[in-house]
């Protein structure tokens, strides 16, 4: 009987024009923003290529260590899932550098490459968002008149003659019209995953394949929730023509108004200045008081004086300054020599500005991590919280939690994006640690490469690799057991509404 | 009988489910827009106006040290003025820079300063914003998304339910023509829609005219004024795109099928869709190249006027050297900036031109326009920024010419005027927006909106008119 009733469902909907309709849009628009979508990724792939091919170049042809340190910059190279969703792998800085002077973080990023920024003002498109449109209004649609259809047509009395429960007709309404949806749902995903194999630049792991799984999974989470909200309007309304119109109305306000209304009435509050401006403040006296240190130790040196370079008067350049941005509370101490030759005279004060960049040396280092120990929690507090609460507040829709759900898994979320700092980071220890075997901060070759040029062989290559798709599936499953327990919700209630009808 | 039909369709919708969803729908959306609006544009205003004091104290503080100084480091930074009815499109505005720097004087040793330029700092990419990415709640967005759809439920069964009632056959049997039917169904289409959404404008522009902080002047209530009657046509043409399909469809399920489907190509994924290929299609010229042609500038110059940049002679053939040098130099990087600038421009107006495909693109532009926010607007205050630039240039070489002991030789101090200037006599810069300027782009895609609309209801008349009943 169960069968019966699903195969009868299952016929009814795939003969209807809206099927066709269904599986026309999904491959249009999919086929043809994954093809776009594909292009724009090669040309990103194309760009992160050559920003690391010439940040190596520069960083090889700089003679001296201190100047090497302002060419330290690692990249973070484009996720091949943001074609599905691109959350923030467009948007947020692709490069930073990883001296010894500062702990880099993802507010001292820049962008590379040589697109237009002012391309930015169009909207961007991804495959997520298009299944967050679409489906939805197609699942509403197949739903509406699930019930209130046959109440009209008077069949549900027919149907409940026969010795059935009412909770199998329900289910096998939900199962039949599910089976449909999901026919064009995997065609346009499989179709994109083939363009995606076929483009030669894109390798897929097999991570990338349960990720994309994975998303496969919630986008029919997604569908399945908002078919049972127009079932929900369905059994409760009863006229096919009202629970059109609630359905659309219900579609609007859940996909195109409350996500921007939303957004627009939560302010951030006010104390976040005052935060950042007390933050940076005790961050600038950390580095005041190592200034303090590096004066007194010129002034107690046998060439006392106020210059920091000992007059060096060499063929070459040489600058050093403190600096700080604000709003992102960066303090650091940047000096930067390049000589390449000296005079007779200056030869004897060799061992007195060895000595006095190596104190600078560590020194900076152990400053800039005591730095970071504040600014860490503050950055968290200002920036990250506030985004959060927002973050928060879009979940309330399933939209938006589907939106979550598929940034986690592509790795595209902002903790995706944080790894790769978290990886900089690291980066930047190694960088340390090098530069402390080859005892760089003490030599010539820190500040002149008269005798000896530095070194940066030994110095391995900065990559970053995505965490594995178990970490992805665990930062997606919160989300995900939402938008399950949402269905479940739904469906009881569905079922309570159906059950207590009458006919 | 056209307005005894169309009586007979308000009169439908107003009591029906659909009226009441959109009326509550869309006060809440305007009041929010108006409220935020209240909340953030003192805040906006307060800003530009310090930025712009601050600059014009700088510049003063220039010019009363003297002509030479005024000369060398410029006016400072220009800002864009603020839009009063940035509540109706955002247009973009928070990516686009707010200002153009016309100082930054190239300083080649610590004596030795060359004139100012114009510098056009980057659009504002925001990568310091961690939170979700939304597009906010303004005019455009309300009528361009919600008020499309509003007008597609509205339409989809106005022929189609009526058919399949029958009283469609009963209506025709009365000598009716076609046409009056399908008039007055639009026009009772587009009278109910406009009740609720007069309804909410009304609230919005009461809310926003009550408070004090936000002033809208005559002008800015006619350009409000001309926005309605923009919206009004965009919604014709849903309306007139939901009467042609409830015309052919046999039932209104299939025809608010169809109609969703087109919408939602036409609405949301045009714009972006189009865009994204014009921006793979077209490239700029890339930042290393640019700072490639900059050095090969200076490397240029700085060859051929070696001897006198260098020299500490103060006769007039080096003073004049240097001068050559320093207006030569300030002028070259400028006219790379400008054309650095110009290519990323043409990439944007060649996107935008090919999304123009999408009714709500045009909405989207007209309203910018109309607005006075935007990418147009921007266009027209960097032509303010470069006449002013022009004005104030002319400034200082007639104010050193009136001097007759004056070398007149621009840019270094031995060879100018040493009188004192009026700050009152230095041109201020008066960001203005006329509305009038290149009304002929507007003027074209005001056509193409209202050639859409006509094509729409001609095509939904032939349709109706070859149906049988």
């Amino acid at each position: 009987m169960m069968m019966t009733l699903i195969r009868r469902e299952i016929l009814d909907n795939l003969m209807t024009f809206r099927f066709a309709a269904a599986v026309f849009i999904m491959l249009l628009l999919v086929v043809a923003n994954t093809a776009v979508l594909i292009q724009d990724y090669e040309r990103r792939l194309a760009g992160h290529n050559t920003a690391v091919k010439m940040h190596q170049r520069q960083l090889h042809e700089k003679k001296t260590y201190s100047a090497g340190m302002e060419k330290l910059l690692v990249d973070r190279p484009p996720n091949p899932l943001s074609i599905l969703n691109a959350g923030f792998d467009k948007r947020l800085g692709n490069e930073v550098l990883a001296s010894h002077g500062y702990v880099p973080s993802l507010w001292d990023a820049n962008m590379h490459g040589s697109d237009n920024p002012f391309m930015d003002m169009f909207a961007s498109m991804n495959i997520v968002f298009i299944l967050e449109v679409v489906l939805s209004l197609l699942a509403l649609i197949f739903a509406y008149d699930a019930f209130a259809g046959e109440y009209e047509n008077g069949t549900l009395r027919l149907v409940l003659t026969h010795p059935i429960g009412r909770g199998y007709i329900l289910f096998a309404k939900y199962i039949g019209a599910m089976l449909c949806l999901i026919v064009p749902l995997l065609i346009s995903l499989l179709l994109a995953v083939i363009l995606l194999m076929m483009s030669t630049s894109i390798s897929l792991s097999t991570d990338d394949f349960l990720r994309i799984g994975g998303i496969i999974f919630a986008s029919i989470a997604y569908l399945s929730v908002f078919y049972l909200i127009g079932l929900l309007i369905s059994a409760a309304t009863r006229r096919t023509s009202t629970a059109l119109m609630l359905s659309m109305f219900v579609w609007g306000f859940l996909v195109l108004v409350y996500p921007n209304v939303i957004l627009a009435m939560i302010t951030r509050p006010d104390a976040w200045q005052a935060h950042t401006a007390s933050t940076f403040n005790k961050i600038e006296q950390i580095w005041e008081e190592f200034d303090r240190e590096r004066k007194h130790l010129l002034a107690t040196d046998d060439f006392p004086g106020e210059d920091w370079g000992f007059e060096l008067r060499g063929w070459g350049s040489r600058y050093a300054y403190l600096w700080g941005n604000p709003r992102s509370l960066l303090y650091t101490y940047e000096s930067v020599m390049e000589f390449h030759g000296f005079g007779e005279k200056d030869e004897h004060k060799m061992p007195h500005a060895q000595n006095h960049f190596r104190f600078l040396g560590s020194e900076v280092i152990s400053t800039a991590d005591r730095t970071w120990l504040i600014r860490k929690p503050a950055l968290e507090n200002i920036y990250i919280q506030p985004a959060n609460v927002k973050r928060t507040w879009l979940k309330l829709s399933p939209v938006g939690l589907y939106d979550a759900t598929t940034q986690a898994l592509a790795g595209t979320d902002l903790r995706g994006i944080r790894d790769f700092f978290d990886t900089a980071r690291q980066y930047r220890q190694q960088v340390v640690d090098y530069l402390y075997d080859k005892e760089a901060f003490g030599s010539r070759q820190w500040f002149s490469s008269d005798k000896e040029a530095a070194d940066w062989s030994g110095l391995s290559q900065f990559s970053f690799q995505r965490v594995n798709a178990i970490t992805n599936a665990k930062r997606a499953l919160p989300d995900v057991s939402l938008l399950l327990t949402i269905n479940i919700a739904l469906f009881i209630l569905i079922f309570l509404i159906f059950v207590k009808s009458e006919v | 009988m056209i307005w005894h039909i169309t009586k007979r369709e308000i009169y439908d919708n107003l009591n029906s489910l659909r009226f009441a969803l959109t009326t509550g729908l869309l006060i809440a959306l305007m009041a929010t827009n108006a409220v935020r609006h209240l909340r953030e544009h003192p805040k906006r205003v307060q800003k530009y106006h310090d930025a712009v004091a601050a600059s014009v104290n700088l510049m003063n503080s220039h010019a009363n040290d003297s002509l030479y100084k005024l000369a060398q480091q410029g006016p400072g930074k220009l800002y864009k003025k603020p839009s009063p009815l940035h509540f109706c499109t955002e247009g973009g505005d928070p990516l686009l820079p707010d200002r153009v720097e016309g100082g930054s004087p190239f300083q080649y040793a610590e004596h030795l300063t060359g004139v100012w330029k114009l510098e056009y700092p980057d659009a504002n990419i925001n990568m310091k914003n961690v939170g979700p990415d939304v597009s906010q709640v303004d005019w455009a967005f309300i009528i361009g998304y919600v008020l499309s759809l509003i007008a597609l439920l509205f339409t989809f069964d106005a022929l189609s339910a009526e058919r399949e009632r029958g009283t469609l056959r009963l209506m025709l049997a009365n000598s009716i023509p076609r046409h009056t039917v399908l008039i007055s169904k639009y026009l009772g289409a587009l009278i109910s829609i406009n009740i609720p959404f007069i309804l909410a404008v009304l609230l919005n522009l009461l809310i926003i005219s009550t408070a004090s902080s936000v002033h809208l002047n005559t002008a800015a209530w006619g350009r409000l004024g001309i926005i309605f009657l923009i919206a009004l046509l965009y919604t014709s043409l849903f309306l007139a795109l939901g009467l042609l399909v409830s015309a052919r469809a046999q039932q209104s399920a299939v025809s608010l099928v169809i109609l969703l489907l087109m919408w939602v190509a036409l609405v949301i994924f045009m714009p972006s869709t189009f865009a994204s290929i014009a921006s793979s299609s077209s490239s700029s010229m890339s930042p290393d190249e640019f700072l490639k042609h900059r050095r090969l500038l200076y490397d240029k110059l700085s060859d051929e006027y070696h001897d006198q940049l260098w020299s500490g002679e103060l006769d007039e053939k080096t003073l004049t050297g240097k001068s050559e040098f320093f207006i030569k130099h300030a002028e070259g990087r400028e006219r790379l900036n400008q054309e650095f600038l110009a290519q990323q421009i043409t990439q944007v107006q060649h996107a935008r031109s090919i999304s123009r495909v999408s009714p709500a693109t045009l909405l989207q532009h007209l309203l910018e326009s109309f607005a006075g926010t935007g990418f147009e607007r921007h266009l027209q205050f960097l032509e303010n920024v470069k006449t002013y630039a022009r004005q104030l240039r002319q400034f200082v070489v007639d104010t050193d010419r009136a001097d007759p002991q004056s070398l007149h030789i621009i840019g270094v101090r031995e060879g100018m005027t040493k009188r004192k200037i009026l700050p009152k006599a230095i041109p201020k810069f008066e960001d203005t927006f006329s509305f009038s300027k290149d009304l002929n782009t507007r003027a074209i895609e005001l056509l193409l909106l209202a050639l859409f609309v006509v094509a729409l209801l001609a095509g939904a008349y032939l349709a109706f008119v070859r149906v049988e009943i």
